[in-house]
C-alpha cells in the first residue's frame, strides 16, 4: 500500500508544475482572464497539445498517453494552483467521451493535437425563467437551446447531450456568451440547428461524468491549496498591534481548520482518482464525496482567505478572488454538491 | 499510489474475520441493551474479551514476539480495530495499558519491569489507568504538581490525578509526577503505582451520561518501590510523549466503520417514521460524504504506515476530524429522530440498534479528551504551519 505518488505520476506533477510556473503563473492567468476574448493563451494551449496533456487520458491505441484518474487528477491539481484559465477539462472530457465510444474516431486526433477545439454542451435549463426548448433529434438533425456551454466561442465542434444519448455536431454555433463572475470559464447559449451524428452512449457519458467530478474536484483542492499558501504567507508579514496577526490564535485555529479541509480533500480526491482507475467497487461513492466534499471545502478556505486579509482580500487587484470565483463554478459544474450528494445516496441503500 | 491492502495484510484480516465470526458471541451493542448488564458485568465482558483475544495472539500485536506480541506493525493493528468495529466487539478492558503503558515499558522500561508487568497487562489480570491529568494541570500537562520525592528505596507520592479513566475498576496507575519543582519538563518522572497502596484513594466520578467510567485518584504520602520508576528521574516528560504519540494512532478506519454502520440504522429509522423528506435526505448525504472522508483519510494513513512513514503532526487532523464528525453526526440523528432519539436504551420503544441518546451524551467526550480539539489546533498551528508562537 502506499498513497504517495509513483515516480512516473511525481514526474508528471513536477513538470507540469514547472511549465505553469513558467508558461501561466498567476500572474499571467490572471492577465489572460482580464483581458484575452478568447479566455486562454492559444500557444499555450498548443504547447500543452504537443506535450501530450490533452490526450492524456485517450488510450495508446489511439495515439494517447492512456493514463488514468490519478493523473488528470495531478495535472488539475496543478492548473488549480495558478487559477489556469482555459478549456482544459472539458476538452479532455470530449474526447475521453468520444474515444470510450470509437477510439479512432477521426475527431479524437484533431482534438488532442490542438486542432479542434470541441467541449461538451449538456445544460438545458435557462436561468431567466423564459422557456428554451431542449435539444432534440429528429432524422439525425438536433434542434434546441444549451446553456452554459464552456468555450463554444470559438468550439469546432460539439458534444451534445440528449435524452438517448450524446450526438456531435459541427460549427458554425449561434452563440450568446453567459458571462458569469468566473473569468477563468467562458460560457455560452448555444442555439441548435445542426445535422447531427451519434457520438457516445449515456453509458460512456456516466464514465466521462465520473472523471469530471474528479478533475474539477482536483482542480479544487489545488486552488484552495493555493488560497491556503497565499493566506500563511500573509499572516507572518501582516503585524497589527505589533505582531504578526498569524501570531493570533484567532486565526491560527480557522487556518488549522483550513489545513484540515485541504488534506481531507486531497485524501477523498485521490482515493476517487485511485478508485476509478482500479475499478474499485467503491468508486462511485468516492466519486460524489470527492467532489461534494471539495465544492464545500473550498468556499470554505476561499472565503477565510478573503476574510484573513482583510480589506485588501475584497480588492480587485489582490489574485484570491480568482481562486474564490473559480471554486465556485466548479462547485456548482462537472455534477453540482445537489448532484453528487443524490449520487452518494443511490450509492447506498439510504 | 496503490490502495489495496497487500497479499500478506489481505489474508490476516480474512483470518480476523474468521476468527471474529466464530469467536464474538454477541455484538457489543446486545451486551449494552442486556437488562441484566450493570458497569461492573460489562467491564467483566471486556475483560472476557481481552483473554478470548490474548489466547488467538490479537492482543498487543506490533509488541516484539520476546514480549507477547506478534511483532506485527501498526497496518495490523489498524485493520484489527477496523474489523472489530465492523463486528461490533467489545473494546479490550486493559486498553490503556496495551496501548500506552505496554508500549513504554518496551521502549523505555527495565528488563525486570516488562517481565513483571507485560503479560498480566496481556491477559487483563492486571487493568491499567492512566494517571497524567491533574484538577490544575489538563491541556498544559506540563505544570502537573503530583510530587514524588525520593526517600531511600521508595518514592513518596503525593497530590490529586483526575479524570482517570478505569480509575474505578484499575488494579494499577502509572503516574507522571513532579520530582524538581524547578524544572518544567525535566522534573517530570514516571512512576507506576498499585492502586491499594496505602495512601491511595480511588473516587468515582459520574458523567454526563451517569456512568462513572472515569474516576479521580488521591495520594497522600503513599510510598512506591523505586523499582517502579520507568526510565530515569526526569525523563517522564520524554516517556509521555511517545506514549501519546502512540496513543494518536490510525483510528479513522474504525471510527468510519462505526459510524457507516450507525447511519444506516439511521436512514432505516428515518424510513420507519416515514421522515424521508429532503431535508432529512439531505443530511444523510452530507453525513454519509463526510464519513467517507473520513475513511480515505484513514485509508491514507494506513497506506502511509504500510509505506514506512511515521505518523507526525498531521494525526491531529485525524483527531479533530473524527471528533468533530462525531459531534455533528449525533446531533444530526438526535434532530432528524425526533423525541424518541432521546429515550434511554431500556426503555420499551427505543430502537434496538444503536443507543442514540447515550450516543449524542458521548460525543461531547471526543473533543475533549486525549487533547482537545483546541489544543490538537495548536499542534497544527505550531508544528505543521509553524506559525508564528507569542
Amino acid at each position: 500500500m502506499k498513497f504517495d505518488l509513483s515516480d512516473d505520476q511525481a514526474l508528471l506533477r513536477d513538470s507540469t508544475r514547472d511549465f505553469l510556473h513558467n508558461e501561466s503563473p498567476l500572474e499571467t492567468s490572471r492577465q489572460i482572464m482580464e483581458h484575452d476574448a478568447r479566455g486562454y493563451d492559444a500557444a499555450v494551449w498548443m504547447r500543452l497539445a504537443e506535450m501530450g496533456y490533452l490526450s492524456l487520458l485517450t488510450p495508446t491505441a489511439a495515439g494517447g498517453q492512456g493514463l488514468g484518474a490519478v493523473e488528470l487528477a495531478v495535472v488539475l491539481e496543478e492548473m488549480g494552483r495558478v487559477c489556469f484559465p482555459g478549456p482544459y477539462l472539458d476538452v479532455v472530457l470530449a474526447a475521453h467521451l468520444l474515444a470510450g465510444a470509437d477510439a479512432n474516431h477521426p475527431l479524437v486526433g484533431a482534438i488532442t493535437n490542438g486542432s479542434s477545439l470541441v467541449t461538451i454542451a449538456r445544460q438545458d435549463t435557462a436561468f431567466s425563467g423564459a422557456s428554451a426548448p431542449a435539444v432534440a433529434i429528429t432524422h439525425a438533425h438536433a434542434r434546441g437551446v444549451k446553456h452554459f456551454v464552456p468555450f463554444a466561442e470559438h468550439a469546432d465542434a460539439l458534444l451534445v447531450v440528449v435524452d438517448d444519448g450524446v450526438v456531435f455536431c459541427r460549427s458554425p454555433f449561434a452563440v450568446t456568451p453567459m458571462p458569469t463572475f468566473d473569468p477563468a470559464q467562458r460560457f455560452c447559449k448555444v442555439t441548435f440547428d445542426h445535422p447531427a451524428t451519434p457520438a457516445a452512449t449515456l453509458e460512456g457519458l456516466r464514465l466521462t461524468d465520473q472523471l469530471a467530478a474528479i478533475g474539477a474536484s482536483a482542480m479544487l483542492l489545488g486552488i484552495m491549496s493555493r488560497a491556503l499558501d497565499v493566506t500563511l504567507g500573509y499572516v507572518q508579514t501582516r503585524h497589527t498591534f505589533k505582531r504578526p496577526i498569524g501570531a493570533f490564535q484567532a486565526l491560527q485555529h480557522r487556518l488549522a481548520d483550513m489545513l484540515l479541509k485541504v488534506e481531507s480533500t486531497r485524501s477523498a480526491v485521490y482515493r476517487a482518482a485511485w478508485c476509478f482507475d482500479a475499478h474499485d467497487p467503491d468508486a462511485h461513492l468516492a466519486t460524489a464525496v470527492a467532489k461534494a466534499y471539495a465544492g464545500d471545502a473550498s468556499r470554505l478556505v476561499c472565503g477565510e482567505a478573503i476574510q484573513m486579509h482583510g480589506g485588501i482580500g475584497f480588492t480587485w487587484e489582490l489574485d484570491l478572488h480568482f481562486l474564490f470565483k473559480r471554486a465556485k463554478t466548479l462547485e456548482q459544474h462537472y455534477g453540482s454538491t445537489e448532484e453528487q450528494l443524490e449520487r452518494a445516496l443511490a450509492a447506498t441503500a439510504y | 499510489m496503490d490502495l489495496r491492502l497487500t497479499d500478506q495484510h489481505q489474508k490476516f484480516r480474512d483470518a480476523l474475520r474468521t476468527w471474529l465470526r466464530t469467536n464474538l458471541e454477541r455484538p457489543w451493542r446486545e451486551e449494552l441493551r442486556d437488562p441484566r448488564a450493570t458497569e461492573d458485568s460489562l467491564m467483566e465482558v471486556r475483560r472476557a474479551w481481552q483473554r478470548k483475544l490474548y489466547r488467538a495472539g490479537y492482543v498487543g500485536m506490533d509488541w516484539p514476539v520476546d514480549w507477547g506480541g506478534r511483532g506485527a506493525s501498526q497496518v495490523e493493528n489498524a485493520i484489527f480495530e477496523e474489523e472489530s468495529a465492523r463486528a461490533d466487539a467489545p473494546v479490550i478492558l486493559n486498553y490503556l495499558g496495551i496501548s500506552l503503558l505496554g508500549p513504554a515499558l518496551i521502549h523505555h522500561g527495565s528488563e525486570a519491569q516488562r517481565r513483571r508487568f507485560l503479560p498480566p497487562m496481556l491477559a487483563a489480570d492486571e487493568i491499567w489507568c492512566q494517571g497524567f491529568s491533574e484538577p490544575g494541570a489538563g491541556s498544559d500537562l506540563a505544570s502537573l504538581r503530583t510530587s514524588a520525592i525520593l526517600d531511600g528505596d521508595h518514592f513518596v507520592l503525593n497530590g490529586q490525578k483526575i479524570w482517570t479513566t478505569f480509575g474505578p475498576w484499575a488494579d494499577w496507575i502509572f503516574v507522571l509526577c513532579r520530582t524538581d519543582s524547578n524544572d518544567r519538563y525535566g522534573g517530570i518522572s514516571f512512576l507506576l503505582c498499585k492502586l491499594d497502596t496505602p495512601g491511595v484513594t480511588v473516587r468515582p466520578l459520574r458523567q454526563m451520561t451517569g456512568e462513572s467510567e472515569f474516576g479521580e485518584v488521591f495520594f497522600e504520602d503513599a510510598h512506591v518501590p523505586r523499582e517502579n520508576l520507568v526510565g530515569q528521574i526526569g525523563e517522564g516528560w520524554r516517556i509521555a510523549m511517545t506514549v501519546l504519540a502512540y496513543e494518536r494512532g490510525t483510528v479513522s478506519l474504525a471510527a468510519a466503520v462505526k459510524y457507516e454502520r450507525d447511519l444506516a440504522c439511521l436512514a432505516a429509522a428515518c424510513r420507519d417514521l416515514g421522515r424521508t423528506g429532503s431535508a432529512v435526505r439531505e443530511k444523510l448525504a452530507r453525513l454519509l460524504v463526510e464519513n467517507e472522508v473520513l475513511r480515505a483519510n484513514g485509508i491514507r494513513m494506513l497506506a502511509n504506515l504500510a509505506d514506512g512513514k511515521v505518523p507526525g503532526p498531521e494525526s491531529s487532523i485525524e483527531k479533530i476530524f473524527w471528533s468533530e464528525l462525531d459531534k455533528r453526526f449525533r446531533e444530526t440523528a438526535i434532530d432528524v429522530l425526533g423525541p424518541g432519539g432521546q429515550l434511554q436504551r431500556h426503555a420499551a420503544d427505543a430502537r434496538t440498534d444503536v443507543d442514540w441518546a447515550r450516543e449524542f451524551l458521548w460525543a461531547r467526550a471526543g473533543t475533549i479528551y486525549s487533547g482537545s480539539s483546541e489544543i490538537q489546533r495548536n499542534v497544527i498551528a505550531k508544528r505543521v504551519l509553524r506559525l508564528p508562537q507569542v
